[in-house]
């Protein structure tokens, strides 16, 4: 079933990327990876992801700007925002529990975590 | 006696008075009469003017001369000429001898005259003046005679009937008013004389010592009681005077210490207003006057909301927790965005109270915190950067186990991968924990160099051996520039070790395969200088600045695709100003980028040491 779903994991850490990318092909997804927010942008534009998991500390656009930035496309085609960070702010926590769709994660996370999050919110909207 | 002299006082100021009357009344009756006579005079002589000449001749002129005779002359005509145009007269009418007293100009300028001329002679023999009257006639335009009238000035007689009468009842008035005023004068200080009696009599008084003077009521005692009523008066003058003086160096002092008070509270590093219970300006000093950018005048008894308009500061001052509480001080921070739009303050905000603990107004400090803010700031987001970059390995390390673990990487070549991984993140952990203490070391200032002399050939091979490694794997040559004789220095070796790698692997790692570094190494005369330059991405203008900054990564996608700490050239900075060294920077995007270390030769450390 998940074979359609598009994952984009937006972290400048390439070994990030690259544990995540395996794991959630190993499950079947279709994964998107993007190096900056500004990239991690422009994919969501183009791709449309079902999912997407950033980090909120990164170069060119920070994570907090990126899902204000998304937040929009949301109302056209909702989709699941995971925020990995090491350290989150009381302010943060706060701006998160009032953005659509969106889940934070704290570092060091676990793969196993982020893909049982994906699958509940996928199985909530029956996709 | 006294009052014998009172009374003649009264008697001569009478005739003194009724003297001025009569002098008044004279010289109005006297006035009154030339008034009179002026406008006889004008009117007989106009009269007589219009005549024509024929008229003063002949039978005409005798018809004339009677009616004057008789109707005129009881009326103080004293004369009367009519000459022709020689000057000739034609009718002469004259009382007694009157006529040859008129002196001679008073004829010649009536007789020259074209106009009415009034003049005024004196007879020789005579008490009173003469006023003559004279016209000119005129017919067909021709002047051809003048009209000459003399008028006595009538007595004057104030002494008739009516005005006897009338002095006789002014005199009977005033004589009435003075025995009147006297009288009711005794009898409106009889209470007056009784109380100062009753005061006199009482031993406790004051006027105690007047005991002996005179009961008996007169001009006299009334003067002493007046005396005394005075003394009495400027007793309690001198009382006030006293006092007066006692408020004014009161007055002096408070005034003194409020300026004092208003000296300190305007050298104050803080922002202060003070308002009374309707919250309108009582107090503002220097500080936020300043910060206000207005006049105390302009402030000064203004409501508060005038002088700050900020909603959200309104709204917190105004809060009615205040009043519950009104012992209790509140805080909240504020921005002046027109006015200091880097700043922040805090503002606290008391209720006063005066001794009976009624409130009487507000104080309101507001203190500059933007520097605490600024470093607070600082540490959370230092916090925030080391906190990522630890975990940004841990969350590597546990996820790649984690895949392990669960069995989810079958094939040999990617298990070894993900093991090799885990180990690079585990030196990038180690490392990074590393450079961290060493920062926070040289930044406390407990780092203790281990110095001793070192060979800067030592100090050159090592670091190139260290890096010999990575710079083989991309296939970059690294040219050495060596002096013929190598100075030595004084310092930490290990540490300086340290710095010159960070910078030289810096030019490896971000150099592209087949690149260049070159490694020179000089001296001038008081420094040993590494010369470190690359031909690999280079850094741009605006990057510049900000590569010795702790955790500064450039943005370049062929720096952050490489790992780093962000911390190397910071640590490395932090050395060599430890060893009293600088160093300096010069980079071109693409085209490559040049460091250059100096650190100070043995002799001049030791001489600075």
């Amino acid at each position: 079933m998940p074979k359609n779903k598009k994952i984009l994991i937006i972290d400048d850490e390439a070994c990030i990327r690259r544990v995540l990318e395996l794991k959630l092909k190993n499950r079947g997804y279709q994964v998107l990876t993007a190096a900056n927010g500004e990239e991690g942008f422009l994919t969501i534009k183009d791709q449309q992801p079902h999912v997407v998991i950033s980090d909120l500390m990164m170069p060119k656009l920070d994570g907090k700007t990126l899902c204000e930035k998304t937040n929009p496309f949301k109302i056209k085609r909702p989709f699941l925002t995971i925020i990995v960070t090491a350290r989150i702010n009381p302010e943060e926590r706060d701006w998160i529990a009032h953005m659509q769709d969106t889940i934070f994660m704290e570092k060091p996370f676990s793969p196993n975590k982020i893909v049982d999050a994906i699958e509940k919110y996928l199985e909530d909207r029956n996709e | 006696m006294k009052s014998k002299t009172i009374g003649i006082a009264f008697f001569v100021l009478i005739l003194l008075g009724l003297g001025i009357f009569l002098q008044i009344l004279i010289q109005t009756e006297k006035r009154a009469a030339v008034e009179n006579l002026f406008s006889k005079g004008d009117h007989i002589v106009g009269l007589l003017s219009l005549n024509s000449i024929k008229d003063f001749e002949g039978a005409r002129r005798d018809l004339l001369t009677k009616t004057l005779m008789q109707s005129d002359i009881h009326q103080g005509i004293a004369y009367c000429f009519v000459h022709d145009q020689t000057g000739k007269p034609l009718v002469s009418l004259a009382i007694n001898s009157i006529a040859t007293e008129i002196p001679y100009n008073i004829q010649v300028n009536s007789l020259a005259a074209m106009g009415l001329v009034h003049q005024f002679f004196k007879p020789i023999e005579s008490t009173t003046g003469i006023y003559e009257f004279s016209k000119p006639i005129f017919e067909k335009g021709e002047k051809t005679g003048t009209v000459r009238v003399g008028f006595k000035l009538p007595p004057i007689s104030i002494l008739s009937t009516e005005r006897i009468a009338l002095i006789g009842v002014i005199t009977f008035f005033i004589i009435s008013a003075i025995i009147m005023s006297y009288y009711g004068f005794v009898k409106a200080f009889k209470p007056l004389e009784s109380f100062l009696s009753n005061v006199l009599n009482n031993p406790n008084s004051s006027g105690a010592q007047l005991k002996n003077s005179s009961r008996s009521f007169g001009i006299e005692p009334m003067m002493q009681d007046c005396k005394n009523s005075i003394k009495e008066l400027k007793n309690r003058l001198e009382k006030v005077e006293m006092k007066n003086k006692d408020l004014t160096c009161k007055l002096g002092i408070i005034r003194f210490e409020k300026n004092q008070a208003s000296h300190i509270l305007n050298s104050i590093n803080l922002g202060i207003i003070v308002t009374d219970l309707h919250e309108n300006v009582g107090f503002i000093n220097d500080h936020m006057l300043n910060l206000l950018k207005k006049k105390r005048s302009d402030i000064i008894d203004s409501p508060l909301a005038q002088v700050i308009t900020d909603k959200n500061f309104l709204a917190l001052i105004s809060r009615q927790q205040g009043f519950e509480n009104p012992t209790g001080s509140h805080c909240f921070d504020i921005t002046f965005p027109n006015l200091a739009p880097d700043k922040t303050y805090q503002v606290s905000h008391t209720y006063l109270t005066d001794d009976s603990k009624s409130l009487i107004g507000k104080l309101i400090i507001f203190n500059n915190t933007t520097r605490e803010k600024e470093a607070a700031q600082a540490i959370n987001d230092f916090t925030a950067h080391v906190t990522h970059e630890l975990m940004t390995p841990l969350t590597t390390i546990k996820s790649y186990s984690e895949m392990l673990m669960d069995g989810e990487i079958t094939d040999a070549a990617t298990q070894k991968e993900f093991y090799n991984i885990i180990n690079t993140e585990t030196d990038r952990l180690s490392r990074l924990i590393k450079d961290l203490l060493n920062l926070s070391q040289i930044e406390m200032g407990s780092l203790t160099l281990n110095s001793g002399r070192v060979k800067s050939d030592w100090l050159f091979e090592d670091c190139i051996e260290t890096v010999a490694g990575a710079a083989r794997k991309k296939n970059i040559s690294i040219l050495r520039r060596l002096p013929d004789n190598f100075p030595t220095l004084i310092g930490d070796k290990e540490l300086l070790k340290g710095a010159i790698i960070n910078i030289l692997g810096n030019a490896i790692k971000y150099t592209p395969e087949n690149g260049q570094v070159v490694f020179e190494l000089s001296e001038d005369e008081s420094m040993v200088v590494f010369d470190i330059s690359d031909n690999g991405y280079g850094i741009s203008k605006e990057e510049l600045p900000f590569i010795f900054d702790k955790f500064y990564r450039s943005s370049n996608s062929n720096i952050t695709s490489q790992q780093g700490t962000g911390l190397g050239l910071a640590i490395t900075s932090q050395i060599v100003s430890l060893h009293g060294g600088e160093i300096n920077v010069e980079s071109k995007p693409e085209k490559g980028t040049h460091f250059t270390v100096k650190i100070p030769k043995k002799e001049d450390y030791l001489a600075e040491k």
